[in-house]
C-alpha cells in the first residue's frame, strides 16, 4: 500500500493499520506553509529529541516541498525515506517516528527511538575473577557495539534479520569473513530466515530451529553471556548469534568441551587451568555418578564400599523408614526443589531459605529419622559438582536423575549401560557438521591442546581443526 | 561418520583381543592346559593375525562383503553367502553373550539376582544395532583408550601378586591337552570376522594392513601376559576362577586400604566389553543391510528381531552356561575355523571387478 | 497418513514405556535383591568340627545406629551346626532373619579339632562362592574357632578384628607370625607340594593366664563376666595333603619367615655368656632351592642384617652409641640360626611336610624327574643350610 500524497487520506490508513490508542499524532504547519504530521508510538520514542532534531528545524523549513530537501533540514543522524504505508507502521512500532507530508508521494522515518538499557554489567552466571567483566545486554546495538570494539576488523561481519512473525525481533549474525565456514554461516542463516515464530522473547528460543536435533538431550548450540568469550569463539571459526531484547548470545558449532573451558582460563598459567578443568570434569563426574553408585552399591553391590564404610552406612539407614532408593531419591527432589525456590525467591528472603533448607531440612530430617546423613552428604556432594560445570546444568540434573533410577533398579550395570547410550547418543551427534565430542570422538590430536587440558598460549598456534576454519593459523602469519 | 578411520580401525584391533577374553576363557584355558594356557592362546592369536592382514588387504579394495561377493558369483550367490555369514556371526555372538549373563549376574550383584537383571543389555544392544556400523567407529576413539588404561591399571595391580614361574615346565599339558584346549578356544577368537562386515567402511589408507595386523598383534600379546598373570595369581587353583579379569587384581595391597579401588577398572572394562557383545549381532544385520539393502524400517525391525531372539537365547540357556559352552565350543567348534580361518583369506580370490558405479 | 504418523510416534511410545518399566523397577525394587538392611555382613567365620558335621560361628558386624560419638563396631557371634558348611549358613540365616553375606569376611578360623582333617573337604565352600573373597585370612587356633571367636578382645571391640591385627603386613615383617589367605592355601594344597602353613592362634587372659581349650562358649560376645582376651599367633601349623601335622614354635616361625625373605624389623635373641643379647634385623634375604644332581639337595639360604638391640648388662656409654655387633655374637647368632632352621627342617620332614615347596620346584624344573621322584623325594632330600649374619656398619 503506497503513499497517496493526501495527509488525511495516508494519516487514516496508518490509523486502520495501528488502532493503538499510545499512537499519536500531531499537525504542524511550517512558515511556509508545508503541512506535515508525526506519528509515533508514544512510551517508545524519545519525544525531547523529536522536538529538538525534527520539528523545530521542520518549522523553519522554507524551501522545496520534497522528501530530500526536508531530509536535509532534519537534523536527527537516523533518517530515511519510505513509500509504503505497512513499512512505516512497523517503523512506528520499532519506536521510529513517521513524518508525513501534504501532497509529497514519500514519508521520512526518524530514528529518535527511546531505549531502555540496562549498565552494562557482570553476569551472574559467568564470573571470572580475573579476566573482562562486562556481560551483554538486552539491547542489540549496545551488544554489536560490544563485539565491534573487540574485533576491529572489516572481516567481521553482522547480518541482521527480523525474526518473528510479530516481534520482528532483530537477529544479528555475526562471523569473521573468510575464517568461519561459509556453509555454516549460509545454513544458520537459512535456518533463522525459515523460523516462524509469532514473537522471540530469548535468544533460547532459536537453538530450538537451529539444532540437527530439536529434542535432544544435549545441548547443541553454545552460549555466553560475554562478549570476550563470544569475540574468541567467533575468532576461532564459529559463527555468534546476538538477539534483541536477550542477554544471551549463541555461538555455533557448540562442542561439548566448550562447557568445560571458563574464560580465565586463559588468563591464568596453563597448567593451573588444566587442573581446574579436570577438577570441573571430576565434579559432574560425582554430580551425575555419586548417587547412583551409593544407591547401587547399598542394594546390590556392598562390596563397593570399605568395610569400615559400609558399617557407618549400615548405622546411619538402620532406622529409616524409606529403601535406600527412595530416600535417596526424596532427597534429591527436595534438593532440587531448594535451588528452583532459591532462585526464583527475593533475595531477601534468600537467606531464610537457606536456614530453612540446611537447618529444618537437614540437620531435623536427619534427627526425625526421616533421611540418613549419609544420603544427605551425598546428595550435597553431588549438588555442588553440578554447580562446577553450570552450563550444562539442564543436562546434568536430568542424566543424574536417569542414573539414579537406573541404579536403583538395576544397580551397577544399569548404570553402565546407561553410560553406554549416552556415549553411543553423544559421539553420534553433530551440529553444522561438527562432533559434538570432538576432539575426543573423533580424536583431534591438535585441539587436544585446548580441551580437557590446556597448552601454553604459543602452543595454540592454529585454529581448532574440529571446526575446519579455512584460515588456520592464528598466531604468526596467516 | 559414514567410515572408519584408520585410528578408530587400530583401537577396535587392538582392544578387540584382550576385551572379549578376560571373562571365562582364562578358566576354562587353565582347566583343560593348566601352565600351558598360553600356548593355545598365542596359537590362535598368530593365526588371527594372519587372517586378519587378510582381511584388511580385502579392505584395501573398497567394496563390501557383499559386492565382493556379487563381483565374481552374482547377486543371488552372494545374497545367500551374506545371509549364510550373518548367521554365523550371530553363532558366535552367543558364546559372549551367554558370557556376558553369568558375568553380570556374577559380578554385579552379591547374591544372584533375577533374569531380568541382564536383560537391560538388550534394549542397549537393540538400540546400537539400529545405528549404522559405522557409527560404531567414534565409539572407539573414547572406548580404545579407556580400555587400554583400563586394562593396564588391572594388569599392574595384579602382576604384583603373580608367580610368573607358576607357568614352568612348559608342556606339561602335553599335546593333548594343549591341541584340546586349542580347539576348545576356537569359540573365542572369532575376531577377524568381526572385521568382514566393516569391509567398504573403512578408510583405507597406506600401510593399514599391516599397522593393523600390529595392532592386533599388540592386542593378543596382552592377552597372554594377562593369562600368564592369572596363572601365576591362582595356579592350580585357576580352573575355578570365572571372571578372570575381576579377581586379579583384588589382592593388590592398596585395595586393603580404599577398597575396591580395581572396580573402577573392572566397570569401564565392563562398558567396552558391552559394546564388544553387540558387536557381532550388529555385524550380522549388517550383512544382511548390504545384501538387502537398507529399507527404511529394515534395520530397526532387524535389530528389535534379533535381540528378541538372543534375550529368548538367555532365558533358555539360564543355569545352562555350561551346556552351551560345551556344546559350541567342543561339540561344534570346527564352524569357526572355517568361517574366521578359511573364509577370509580365500575371499583375496575373489575378482576384481571394477564396481559398475566407479 | 495416519499409519506414517503412528509409526512416527513408536519411538517416543517406546521411550515412555521403558521409562515406566524403570520406573517400576525402582519403586518395586526387587531383582532377587539383598539390601543392606538385610544383610548379616559377616566379620569373620569359625569352623569346628562337631557330632552332626560342622559348627559354622559367624561374627556379625551389628551397625551402631546414627549416633557414631562413640566410634568402633559392635559384633554378635551366631552359631549353627549342620552337616556341611552350607547348611550352617542356611540354618544362621533361619535363626536371625538376615541374609548372611561372606563379601567382607577377612578371617576363617579352624579348630583346633578340624585342622586334623582334610580341611579343604569343608571349606571348598568358600572356595567355590563366587560372593566370598579367597583373599580372607585363614587361621588355626587353639581348641575350638567358636571360642576364639566369642571371646571377649582386651585390643578391640570385636575379636577379629584384634586378630586381623596380628596378621598385618607390620606383623608379617617382624617374622614372628606367618600369615596366609585362602587362595594361597588352596594353591598349595592343589600344587605340587600338596602343603601349607597357617598360623596359630593362642588366646590367653589379660593377666597372662592360658585359657582352656574348649570351653563351652555360646552366643552372644558382649558377655561381661568373660575376662578379656589377647591372642598370639607366634606358632605355625604346618598342613599336608590338608591335614594339619604339626606345629612350629615360635623360632622355627622365625626361621621360615627369614627363610622366606620376609623380615624387615625383626628380633634375635643370641646367648652371650651368661646375658642374652637380641638383636634387631633389619633386612633379610632367603631363598629356597633344590639341586638334582645325583641325590637331590634342598638349599636353604638365609641372609640376614641385624644391629645390636640390647643386651642384658649395663654397658658403657660408647657401647650404647654404637650399633655394630661383635664378630663372636655374629657367629653365635649364625648358630642359633643354623640350629632353628635345621630343627624346622626336621619338623618338616617327620612330618611329611613339603613346607618349602620342593616338589614345586623340581615339578616346574623337569617333568620327567619330578615323575620320578615326586613321592620320595621328602624322604631322601638332604638339607644344605648356609645362613650369613652381617653386622650393620
Amino acid at each position: 500500500m503506497k503513499i497517496t500524497g493526501k495527509l488525511d487520506r495516508d494519516l487514516g490508513t496508518l490509523k486502520q493499520l495501528l488502532p493503538a490508542e499510545d499512537i499519536l499524532t500531531f499537525d504542524f504547519v511550517s512558515v511556509k506553509g508545508l503541512a506535515f504530521t508525526v506519528l509515533f508510538a508514544d512510551p517508545i520514542t524519545d519525544k525531547e529529541l523529536l522536538g529538538e532534531q525534527v520539528i523545530r528545524p521542520l518549522l523553519h523549513y522554507d524551501g522545496k516541498p520534497t522528501a530530500e530537501e526536508v531530509g536535509r533540514k532534519i537534523t536527527s543522524p537516523e533518517k530515511r525515506t519510505e513509500t509504503d504505508l505497512a513499512k512505516l507502521s512497523e517503523e512506528v512500532l520499532a519506536g521510529n517516528p513517521v513524518l508525513l507530508f501534504e501532497d509529497m508521494d514519500e514519508a521520512i522515518i526518524v530514528g529518535t527511538k527511546k531505549v531502555f538499557v540496562r549498565a552494562i554489567a557482570e553476569p551472574s552466571t559467568d564470573v571470572a575473577v580475573k579476566g573482562p567483566r562486562e556481560g551483554f545486554i538486552e539491547d542489540i546495538k549496545i551488544n554489536t557495539s560490544l563485539v565491534r570494539r573487540r574485533l576491529k576488523t572489516p572481516e567481521l561481519k553482522i547480518e541482521f534479520l527480523n525474526v518473528g512473525r510479530r516481534s520482528q525481533t532483530y537477529v544479528a549474525v555475526c562471523y569473521l569473513e573468510g575464517t568461519s565456514v561459509k556453509q555454516t554461516v549460509e545454513e544458520i542463516k537459512t535456518k533463522l530466515e525459515e523460523i516462524d515464530l509469532d514473537i522471540v522473547p530469548d535468544s533460547s528460543y532459536l537453538t530450538h530451529f537451529l539444532a540437527s536435533r530439536p529434542y535432544s538431550l544435549l545441548k547443541q548450540i553454545g552460549t555466553t553471556e560475554k562478549p570476550d568469550i563470544f569475540c574468541a569463539k567467533i575468532a576461532e571459526g564459529r559463527v555468534g548469534i546476538l538477539v534483541d531484547g536477550s542477554p544471551i548470545a549463541l555461538t555455533a558449532p557448540y562442542l561439548l568441551v566448550e562447557d568445560f573451558q571458563s574464560s580465565e582460563d586463559y588468563f591464568v598459567p596453563p597448567y593451573r587451568a588444566t587442573f581446574t578443568r579436570l577438577l570441573r570434569l571430576l565434579a559432574l563426574f560425582v554430580a551425575i555418578y555419586l548417587p547412583a553408585f551409593y544407591i547401587a552399591a547399598q542394594l546390590f553391590k556392598l562390596q563397593l564400599f570399605p568395610v569400615k564404610l559400609l558399617l557407618t552406612i549400615a548405622g546411619s539407614i538402620r532406622d529409616i523408614p524409606f529403601s535406600p532408593s527412595l530416600e535417596m531419591l526424596l532427597v534429591l527432589f527436595v534438593l532440587e526443589i531448594l535451588n528452583e525456590a532459591s532462585i526464583r525467591m527475593p533475595k531477601y528472603v534468600g537467606m531464610a531459605l537457606s536456614v530453612v533448607g540446611a537447618l529444618v531440612l537437614g540437620e531435623t530430617a536427619v534427627s526425625a529419622g526421616f533421611v540418613s546423613t549419609p544420603a544427605i552428604i551425598i546428595i550435597a556432594f553431588s549438588g555442588i559438582g553440578l554447580y562446577a560445570v553450570p552450563n550444562l546444568i539442564e543436562v546434568t540434573s536430568v542424566v543424574r536423575l536417569a542414573m539414579l533410577l537406573v541404579a536403583g533398579s538395576v544397580g551397577t550395570y544399569g548404570i553402565i549401560l546407561l553410560t553406554g547410550f549416552i556415549l553411543l547418543y553423544v559421539v553420534t551427534t553433530e551440529n553444522f557438521g561438527t562432533p559434538v565430542l570432538a576432539p575426543f570422538s573423533p580424536i583431534v590430536g591438535r585441539d587436544l591442546r585446548d580441551s580437557i587440558v590446556k597448552y601454553n598460549l604459543g602452543s595454540l598456534e592454529l585454529r581448532p581443526r574440529t571446526l575446519k576454519s579455512p584460515n588456520k593459523r592464528r598466531l604468526g602469519n596467516e | 561418520m559414514n567410515k572408519i578411520s584408520q585410528r578408530q580401525l587400530f583401537f577396535l584391533l587392538g582392544c578387540v583381543a584382550p576385551v572379549g577374553k578376560l571373562v571365562i576363557l582364562p578358566a576354562r584355558l587353565a582347566a583343560n592346559a593348566g601352565g600351558d594356557l598360553w600356548i593355545p592362546a598365542l596359537f590362535h592369536v598368530l593365526v588371527q593375525s594372519a587372517v586378519i592382514f587378510c582381511v584388511l588387504l580385502l579392505a584395501k579394495r573398497g567394496k563390501s562383503f557383499y559386492e565382493l561377493l556379487a563381483d565374481t558369483f552374482g547377486q543371488i550367490i552372494a545374497k545367500i553367502l551374506s545371509v549364510l555369514f550373518a548367521l554365523f556371526l550371530l553363532y558366535a555372538a552367543l558364546l559372549p553373550l551367554l558370557e556376558q549373563q553369568i558375568f553380570v549376574r556374577g559380578v554385579f550383584y552379591d547374591t544372584l539376582p533375577s533374569l531380568a537383571a541382564f536383560s537391560p543389555f538388550f534394549l542397549f544392544s537393540a538400540y546400537l544395532c539400529a545405528k549404522p556400523l559405522a557409527s560404531f567407529g567414534r565409539v572407539w576413539d573414547i572406548l580404545g583408550p579407556m580400555a587400554i588404561v583400563s586394562f593396564a591399571g588391572i594388569l599392574v595391580f595384579s602382576a604384583t601378586n603373580a608367580d610368573y614361574l607358576a607357568v614352568l615346565p612348559v608342556g606339561s599339558a602335553g599335546l593333548k591337552g594343549i591341541a584340546g584346549s586349542t580347539a576348545l578356544s576356537f569359540s573365542w577368537f572369532f575376531d577377524s570376522a568381526l572385521l568382514i562386515p566393516l569391509l567398504g567402511k573403512i578408510e583405507y589408507k597406506r600401510g593399514a594392513a599391516w599397522k593393523g595386523t600390529l595392532c592386533y598383534l599388540a592386542g593378543g600379546f596382552a592377552v597372554l601376559l594377562f593369562l600368564v598373570t592369572f596363572f601365576g595369581i591362582f595356579e592350580g587353583t585357576a580352573g575355578n576362577q570365572l571372571f578372570a579379569f575381576t579377581k586379579t587384581s583384588k589382592y593388590y595391597s592398596a585395595i586393603t586400604a580404599l577398597g575396591r579401588i580395581d572396580y573402577v577398572f573392572i566397570f569401564a572394562l565392563a562398558l567396552v566389553m558391552a559394546f564388544y557383545s553387540a558387536l557381532p549381532l550388529q555385524g550380522s544385520i549388517d550383512c544382511v543391510l548390504q545384501a538387502f539393502g537398507k529399507k527404511r524400517y529394515l534395520p530397526t525391525l532387524l535389530s528389535i528381531g534379533v535381540n528378541l531372539l538372543f534375550f529368548g537365547f538367555t532365558v533358555f540357556f539360564d543355569f545352562r552356561f555350561n551346556l552351551a559352552m560345551e556344546f559350541i565350543s567342543q561339540k561344534l567348534f570346527w564352524i569357526f575355523p572355517v568361517f574366521t580361518v578359511l573364509l577370509p583369506p580365500l575371499c583375496l580370490l575373489l575378482r576384481r571387478k571394477r564396481h559398475e558405479s566407479a | 497418513m495416519k499409519a506414517r504418523n503412528l509409526i512416527k510416534t513408536i519411538p517416543m511410545k517406546l521411550y515412555v514405556l521403558l521409562a515406566a518399566v524403570i520406573l517400576f523397577a525402582f519403586f518395586s525394587n526387587d531383582f532377587g535383591l539383598v539390601d543392606i538392611q538385610k544383610t548379616a555382613v559377616i566379620l569373620a567365620a569359625g569352623v569346628d568340627r562337631s557330632e552332626e558335621g560342622f559348627t559354622l560361628t559367624a561374627q556379625i558386624a551389628v551397625p551402631k545406629g546414627s549416633d557414631r560419638s562413640q566410634g568402633g563396631t559392635s559384633s554378635v557371634e551366631i552359631d549353627a551346626e549342620g552337616k556341611t558348611i552350607s547348611d550352617c549358613v542356611s540354618l544362621i540365616f533361619s535363626k536371625t532373619g538376615w541374609v548372611p553375606k561372606l563379601v567382607f569376611c577377612d578371617l576363617i578360623v579352624i579348630g583346633e579339632n578340624a585342622a586334623k582333617e582334610d580341611v579343604i573337604s569343608y571349606l571348598n565352600y568358600f572356595l567355590r562362592s563366587e560372593y566370598m573373597p579367597d583373599s580372607c585370612k585363614l587361621a588355626v587356633c587353639e581348641g575350638t574357632a567358636k571360642e576364639l571367636l566369642s571371646s571377649t578382645s582386651a585390643i578391640d571391640d570385636a575379636s577379629s578384628l584384634a586378630i586381623d591385627k596380628l596378621f598385618s603386613d607390620a606383623a608379617e615383617k617382624s617374622g614372628n607370625v606367618m600369615t596366609n589367605t585362602l587362595k594361597d592355601f588352596a594353591i598349595g594344597y592343589y600344587g605340587a607340594s600338596k602343603s601349607g602353613y597357617l598360623p596359630y592362634i593362642r588366646m590367653t587372659d589379660q593377666d597372662g593366664s592360658q585359657d582352656p581349650a574348649g570351653g563351652t562358649g555360646g552366643t552372644g560376645g558382649t558377655g561381661a563376666q568373660q575376662s578379656e582376651k589377647i591372642y598370639s599367633a607366634e606358632e605355625t601349623a604346618i598342613f599336608s595333603e590338608g591335614r594339619m601335622v604339626g606345629l612350629l614354635p615360635r623360632e622355627q616361625t622365625l626361621a621360615f619367615s627369614l627363610l622366606k625373605g620376609n623380615v624387615e624389623a625383626g628380633t634375635l635373641n643370641v646367648p652371650d655368656r651368661d646375658e642374652t643379647v637380641t638383636l634387631s634385623v633389619l633386612k633379610n634375604e632367603g631363598g629356597i632351592d633344590l639341586e638334582m644332581k645325583g641325590a637331590p639337595i634342598a638349599k636353604l639360604d638365609l641372609s640376614v642384617m641385624v644391629r645390636l638391640c640390647c643386651r642384658g648388662t649395663t654397658a658403657p656409654m660408647q657401647d650404647i652409641s654404637s650399633d655394630g655387633v661383635p664378630d663372636a655374637i655374629l657367629e653365635r647368632a649364625k648358630t642359633v640360626l643354623d640350629g632353628y632352621v635345621r630343627d624346622l627342617w626336621q619338623i618338616c620332614k617327620e612330618s611329611g611336610c613339603d613346607l618349602f615347596d620342593l616338589r614345586r620346584a623340581l615339578y616346574r624344573s623337569s617333568l620327567k624327574k619330578y615323575a620320578e621322584w615326586k613321592d620320595y623325594l621328602l624322604a631322601s632330600v638332604t638339607p644344605e643350610i648356609k645362613t650369613e649374619v652381617k653386622s650393620m656398619k
